[in-house]
């Protein structure tokens, strides 16, 4: 079978923007999933929900620029943008769900009083 | 810690034993990692008395068993308020437990003094398997086995016949995918790629599948009990990470297959199934954080500023560990080497080693240490347990110590992928140039001074999970005393 | 507890399901690959090797054949070329030899957990260097360690090395004596020959290029 992913040879000057952009992905990530977190709990003011917004923007973004960087293939730039997707929607099916379950559970609140 | 007074349940006995050999195993692991992480620095230290693979396996075994006893612990400490019912075979769990932690300091013994054998199937019988992290000789591996059955005998039947809740369903299902897996590894072949092929089944599938799932059971009951969250939300979301962690994790192995003489569509597989690992795990980080805040807004509500939801802060504190370490050192820092273009330079170098730390304390040492919390609140009748400075100070040194030690050893993987791999493309020299350079000795005098710290942070640990419960009790007790008065 | 507003998203019942069918169609992929991997990373047979048909893991019987590590321009790497006959440790070893011999070794390399130290294919220890090429080393070929060593060929050297790491130390960081035997050396450098002809989708990568820049020729000798 012909491989779809290549790997051609990276310079060694390659390597430090690299590893800076490989952390930036990892900034703005952490960045995006405590703030969209943080603002749907009211621990931060809502306008932060879209700072949070901006923050996967720039990870995608960055995560982009690192697919370059690793001289990736199309194969892995599709893989990387599900990724990125299935990134932002998961942090929202939570709240959604939660907000669902909790209408729907109401009624599950006394069996915790007995429980506890 | 050292007391079982107000447990109703010989299971929950049970439980704090495992408890109990775990820490001590844990203070163990760490005092062999400092052995290792000096002979980097200084090969001379213990040189021909207890060598560097010798100690390593001490550090690493030591690491895989206190974590397996602690799983067994706390199923054992959560299966009666689950089931709502004692577990049905008390006298054979005791006995696993004690035959379980002779045939371990049988096996430590062993490893410590005669540490290795001559080339012949007696020594891979006796002394050592030489395979990383399953290393325990074969009879050990029949002991484990048998033990688990017990274990599993026990936690079935239990559930059978008592509550089935939707977390005892997932521990049971997983629970038995966990021990299964360790049979990949029971067994000898000539052939390196076959053998390493088998063997990333039982260490991938264990800690980036059923142990995730086993973690994400713990969380769920954590939650519950600290913080009073919703049994049906919490149950629901369970489901929903065993989804994403078995269907990301499970074909995810093909990240370890990608140079292993296994053929190249493990590139396309690994890559696509490993990326999408995260996910779940910003799903459980977030569900943590979340949970924890709109409970403690609920309790406001209610009862009015400064009313605090969380029953057991230092325990919750390790779960909110947990969440973020669990996706920040698996999660963030197995995608940095997950994709095929990146892993052919790092595979195999100290980058490794600043994941494989991050990834096993902040996904599992977190959580496990908080379930100890557990313990000690039930044994002691708590009610409401608050942090010590003792609290404070282990949570805060061994997070420092860890997150300095996998930083160190980032660096020291950049270097190293630099010089020896993409520089001079490995071998023998490469490797030592690059182990010689100013970058990577620093690194690891870094790492050795964060090891040091993560050490303290583990005694102050100990002591306070042997002196928290009489300390809360006392002031319980003197609470109740003045409102009386 | 049911709720007839309530919307399938948030039914317990539905994510166990879709669950249990995501975990099954997983595990089912998985088991699918595996038999297709197994099948291709069985080692081949003497008359493979014979006939020139490559195998990802050829026969324990490539110790009699000459090994490289080339690139590939087909592949994009360096793959493993095997060559022309070659005696090791001075005589060609029967098929029913060879697998001895391996066998010996590989169980040496458990008994002395070498891998707590070195890689193995990348997977292991990052103490010591990787072994997945050592027999391919310019180290071993280029004549530094037989004469440091004192023995005519790089397999008598490689086993008196393995015999007596500390006696021949280049680096400050030694191996230490392991206490193995002449026969557990002879089966262990097999073991590393056997090794070094698997095909391991070019890792690692550009072996050893800073000794083609300083010797020329191969990258690997
Ligand atoms: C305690 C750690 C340790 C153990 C165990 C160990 N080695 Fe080594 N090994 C080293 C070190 C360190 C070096 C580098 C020595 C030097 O450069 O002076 C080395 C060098 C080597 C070399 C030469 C390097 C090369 O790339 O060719 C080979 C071959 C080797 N070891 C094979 C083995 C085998 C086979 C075993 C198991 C029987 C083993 N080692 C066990 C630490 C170890
Ligand atoms: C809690 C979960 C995890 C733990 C405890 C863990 C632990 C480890 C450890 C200890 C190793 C080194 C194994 C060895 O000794 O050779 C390793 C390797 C690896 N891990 Fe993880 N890991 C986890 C999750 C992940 C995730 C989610 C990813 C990817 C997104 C990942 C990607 C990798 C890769 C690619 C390697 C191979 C490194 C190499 O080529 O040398 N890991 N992991
Ligand atoms: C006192 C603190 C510690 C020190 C000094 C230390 C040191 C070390 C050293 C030197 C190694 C060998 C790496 C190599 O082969 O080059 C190692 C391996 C390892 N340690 Fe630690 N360690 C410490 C704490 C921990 C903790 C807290 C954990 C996890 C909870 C851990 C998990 C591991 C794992 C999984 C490996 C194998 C890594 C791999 O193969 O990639 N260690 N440690
Ligand atoms: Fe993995």
């Amino acid at each position: 079978m012909q491989s779809t992913i290549v790997l051609p040879n990276l310079a060694p000057n390659e390597f430090l923007g690299i590893f800076v952009v490989a952390t930036l992905v990892l900034v703005f990530g952490v960045g995006y999933a405590g703030l969209v977190t943080l603002a749907k709990m009211g621990y931060v003011k809502r306008a932060w929900q879209y700072v949070a917004y901006l923050f996967w923007l720039l990870q995608v973004y960055v995560l982009y620029d690192l697919s370059l960087r690793i001289h990736s293939s199309v194969f892995t730039q599709k893989i990387l943008i599900v990724a990125m997707i299935a990134y932002l929607f998961a942090p929202h099916l939570y709240f959604y769900l939660v907000d669902q379950s909790a209408k729907r559970y109401e009624s599950a609140l006394e069996n915790r009083k007995e429980e506890s | 810690m050292l007391t079982n007074k107000h447990l109703k349940y010989e299971s929950q006995k049970i439980g704090m034993n495992y408890f109990r050999v775990a820490i001590v195993l844990f203070g163990a692991q760490l005092l062999f990692g400092l052995v290792c992480a000096i002979q980097y620095l200084w090969p001379g230290f213990l040189f021909e008395t207890l060598d560097f693979n010798i100690a390593r396996i001490l550090h690493i075994n030591a690491l895989v068993v206190w974590m397996l006893f602690a799983m067994l612990g706390s199923v054992y400490y959560l299966l009666p308020d689950e089931a709502g019912r004692d577990v049905v075979g008390a006298g054979l769990g005791k006995l696993g437990f004690w035959v379980l932690t002779a045939a371990v300091t049988v096996v430590v013994l062993v490893y410590l003094f005669i540490q290795i054998g001559p080339g012949k199937e007696s020594t891979i019988w006796f002394i050592n398997e030489g395979r990383e992290y399953i290393e325990a000789p074969r009879w050990a591996d029949i002991g484990i086995v048998a033990i688990v059955l017990i274990f599993y005998y026990n936690v079935f039947f239990t559930y059978i016949k008592g509550r089935q809740t939707g977390i005892l369903t997932v521990l049971v299902a997983d629970l038995l995918a966990l021990a299964g897996l360790y049979l990949a590894g029971v067994f000898f072949t000539d052939n390196i790629s076959m053998d390493q092929f088998w063997w990333w089944w039982v260490i991938h599938l264990w800690v980036e599948a059923t142990w995730e799932v086993f973690v994400g059971a713990l969380a769920a009951y954590g939650l519950i009990k600290i913080l009073g969250a919703k049994r049906e939300i919490v149950e629901m979301w369970l489901w929903i990470e065993v989804l994403l962690l078995f269907g990301s994790g499970i074909l995810g192995l093909g990240h370890h297959y990608f140079w292993i003489g296994t053929p190249e569509y493990w590139w396309e597989i690994g890559a696509l199934f490993s990326s999408l690992e995260p996910v779940p795990l910003v799903a459980m980080f977030v569900h943590v954080l979340y949970d924890w805040g709109k409970e403690q807004g609920h309790k406001e509500a209610v009862e009015g500023e400064g009313a605090h939801a969380v029953s057991n802060s230092p325990a919750m504190a390790w779960i909110a560990l947990n969440a973020f370490g669990n996706f920040l050192g698996a999660g963030i820092w197995g995608f940095f080497h997950t994709l095929p273009q990146v892993n052919i330079y790092t595979h195999g170098t100290q980058f490794t080693a600043a994941h494989g730390h991050l990834a096993f304390f902040g996904a599992y040492a977190t959580i496990l240490i908080a379930m100890m919390y557990l313990g000690v609140q039930g044994a002691y009748g708590i009610k409401k347990m608050t942090m010590t400075f003792k609290s404070k100070m282990a949570i805060g040194l061994i997070t420092f110590g860890v997150i300095g030690m996998t930083v160190a050893l980032t660096i020291a993987g950049y270097e190293q992928v630099l010089v020896e791999r993409a520089e001079l493309g490995a071998g023998w020299d490469a490797y030592f140039i690059a182990q010689n350079l100013t970058w990577m000795k620093q690194a690891m005098g870094w790492r050795l001074v964060m090891g040091v710290i993560t050490f303290i942070g583990f005694v102050y640990l100990l002591w306070d999970l042997v002196t928290i419960g009489e300390v809360e009790e006392a002031k319980e007790a003197n609470e109740l005393q003045s409102a009386v008065a | 507890m049911s709720n007839k507003s309530a919307s399938v998203w948030t039914s317990i019942r539905f994510w166990r399901r879709s669950a249990a069918w995501v975990t099954a169609t997983a595990v089912v992929l998985l088991m699918w690959l595996t038999f297709d991997t197994v099948k291709q990373i069985s080692m081949g047979s003497d008359e493979d090797l014979k006939k020139g048909i490559r195998k990802r893991i050829p026969a324990p019987t490539v110790i009699n054949y000459h090994i490289d590590y080339k690139f590939s321009k087909k592949r994009g790497h360096e793959v493993p070329v095997i060559g022309q006959k070659e005696p090791f440790f001075g005589k060609e070893w029967s098929p029913k030899e060879a697998a001895a011999l391996l066998h010996k070794g590989k169980l040496t390399f458990q008994a002395k957990a070498c891998i707590d130290c070195h890689t193995a294919l990348g997977n292991g220890a990052y103490y010591a260097p990787d072994l997945t090429k050592a027999w391919l080393d310019p180290k071993w070929n280029n004549g530094t360690m037989t004469a440091m060593i004192g023995k005519k060929t790089k397999e008598e050297a490689m086993a008196e090395f393995l015999m007596h790491p500390d006696k021949y130390p280049t680096h400050g960081r030694m191996m230490p004596n392991l206490h193995i035997t002449k026969d557990e050396a002879i089966a262990l450098v097999a073991f590393l020959k056997h090794m070094s002809s698997i095909d391991t989708n070019g890792f690692p990568r550009n072996f050893s290029i800073n000794a083609k820049r300083l010797k020329g020729g191969t990258n690997a000798h």
